[in-house]
């Protein structure tokens, strides 16, 4: 018993070695990763083969960058941000209903779940006209694009992460008293937990797709989608690469920060990362 | 744990587990093997378990040692037949029953302290109780220094002895075991073994321990049940007598060990 408890790590230590806080070594990387891409801007423009209208150097891009973030861009992102997360609650909550009652009625369950899937793979920008003729050019328009692309993500993500609990977990709590709302509480909710983060950050990227696409055309004078088509009718292609360096950093931003740290942290407390 | 009937049956005979002609089938739908899909697994069994005995049940798989199990914790229900549980001094068919599964069925979003918890959270306990009782146990089985990590930093055999506190935390009427050593190295299983027959010991608790291993059945049981798939009911039933701990090659138990080892024999000839 005694060798059995000394050749475990104690819960302290283990939090040290899996701890995922950057890194000199990474922040190296991502350095050097950035440094040969803007090489490589750098050295296509200089080359010129591409007119510097069309393809600004990257020093140019910047200063647009720098600019819009002191006039629209903040107001944009702002704006974006506010639609994502409005869409993505209601996808949350219209979805997370849904799947529950998807895995409450087993046959409703079946059916839907064959519908959601072929929605599932149904390209967001299609729903576009739809909402217009439905709606009009409105912020309504766009949550509604929003909403139908990344709710049936939701319904499944649901739906599936309940449904493939193990079995021995439901067996052992109701051998134990647990059943109805508080199995469903304090077993079905945490087993589930790791699959259905899993699952939102799928759902929050389809989300964030389905945005972009609709605010460039269905047009509300806000908004990044809208800022980027702006720069595209005017020809201005620095604003267009300011417009995506953002989209790409607030993406990145929502992913690696908010999901992927949830993500790990459940990972890491149910024992599923790999030794390392 | 709802009590499906009540009976009064005079417990003056110190029973705490009856089972009365149990029948259970399982229907494939057609897809059994052969032509009929109502496959027998249980054909009237009947058993009778004093208090504080510990009972080992061997068999071959497909034995229905697992559907005897579900059948008596509870999880599943008879066609036909009783079960019944001792409690508060009858017999009833209701269930204070705790099973201890092969792979422990920890939950590993809870520390071992809330682990062993559960059950009494599941019974209304109040916070301070439930916490006094599981530290209780937690100590049992020689864990508190681990009580505040989760089920990954644990080894294998020390995941069975919170599996082990959190069944007793609950306080059962019959502790159920499920080949719980089954998936666990030689060395810690042997530990294991001790550390059972300890807490049976200090407990007192009625323990019906199922496994394919014969040696574990023989070294821990009072009574060694051998369940047969030819029969699909207990076949043949042995009382040890002898003194805990107990060495595997005492003569006694080799002796009893060659008699089972030739009904598995019979049924496995039966069955080709």
């Amino acid at each position: 018993m005694q060798g059995e408890a000394q050749e475990l790590v104690s819960p302290e230590q283990k939090k040290k070695s899996s701890g995922r806080s950057l890194d000199v070594e990474d922040v190296a990387n991502v350095a050097l990763f950035l440094a040969a891409f803007i090489g490589v801007w750098q050295l296509i423009y200089v080359l010129g083969i591409y007119p510097s209208a069309i393809l600004p150097s990257p020093a140019t891009a910047a200063t647009k960058l720098a600019d819009l973030a002191g006039s629209s861009l903040p107001v944009g992102i702002g704006t974006s941000l506010l639609r994502l997360v409005v869409g993505f609650t209601i996808s949350v909550a219209l979805g997370g209903i849904v799947g529950l009652a998807m895995v409450k009625f087993r046959a409703f369950g079946k059916t839907m779940s064959s519908f959601a899937v072929g929605l599932l793979t149904f390209p967001s920008i299609a729903w576009v006209p739809f909402a217009i003729l439905l709606i009009g050019f409105s912020d309504f328009g766009i949550l509604f694009v929003v909403v139908m692309a990344s709710v049936f993500s939701v319904m499944i993500t649901t739906y599936s992460s309940l449904r493939n609990i193990p079995p021995i977990y439901i067996r052992a709590a109701k051998n134990m008293g647990a059943s109805g709302i508080s199995l469903f509480r304090h077993v079905m909710i945490p087993a589930a937990t790791p699959a259905l983060i899993v699952g939102m950050r799928q759902a929050w990227s389809i989300a964030w797709h389905a945005l972009i696409g609709a605010e460039m055309l269905i047009t509300t004078l806000s908004g990044l989608g809208y800022i980027l088509s702006v720069g595209r009718e005017f020809n201005d292609m620095p604003q267009i690469i300011a417009v995506m360096i953002t989209i790409f950093a607030i993406g990145i931003v929502f992913d690696r920060v908010v999901f992927l740290k949830l993500e790990e942290k459940a990972r890491d407390k149910w024992g599923l990362t790999q030794q390392r | 744990m709802a009590l499906i009937e009540e009976k009064r049956i005079p417990n003056s005979t110190g029973l705490v587990l009856e089972l009365r002609d149990v029948h259970k089938s399982f229907d494939f739908n057609g897809k059994a093997k052969d032509s009929a899909s109502h496959h027998e697994v249980l054909n009237g069994i009947n058993l009778k378990v004093k208090k504080g005995e510990f009972i080992t049940v061997v068999g071959p798989s497909g034995c229905g040692k697992s559907t005897l199990l579900n059948i008596i914790s509870g999880l599943d229900r008879p066609d036909s037949g009783e079960v019944h549980v001792e409690r508060n001094g009858r017999l009833t068919s209701g269930n204070g029953v705790i099973v201890i599964f092969q792979e422990g069925a920890l939950f590993p979003w809870l520390t071992v302290q809330d682990n062993i918890e559960f059950g009494l959270k599941m019974a209304d306990v109040e916070k301070s109780k439930r916490s006094e009782i599981a530290s209780r146990y937690v100590e049992m089985v020689g864990l508190s220094r681990f009580s505040q990590s989760y089920v990954y930093q644990l080894s294998g055999g020390m995941k069975q002895r919170v599996a082990i506190a959190r069944a007793l935390a609950m306080d059962p009427d019959v502790l159920l075991m499920d080949e719980p050593f089954a998936a666990l190295d030689v060395q810690t299983r042997e530990l294991m073994y001790d550390e059972l027959m300890a807490i049976h010991k200090t407990t007192g608790k009625t323990i019906i321990f199922v496994t394919h291993n014969i040696q574990e059945a023989l070294l821990l049981g009072d009574r060694v049940i051998v369940l047969s798939p030819l029969v699909r009911n207990i076949k043949r039933e042995f009382t040890i007598e002898l003194q805990r701990p107990r060495l595997a090659d005492t003569p006694e138990l080799q002796v009893i060990r060659r008699k089972i080892l030739k009904e598995f024999e019979e049924d496995f000839r039966h069955a080709r």
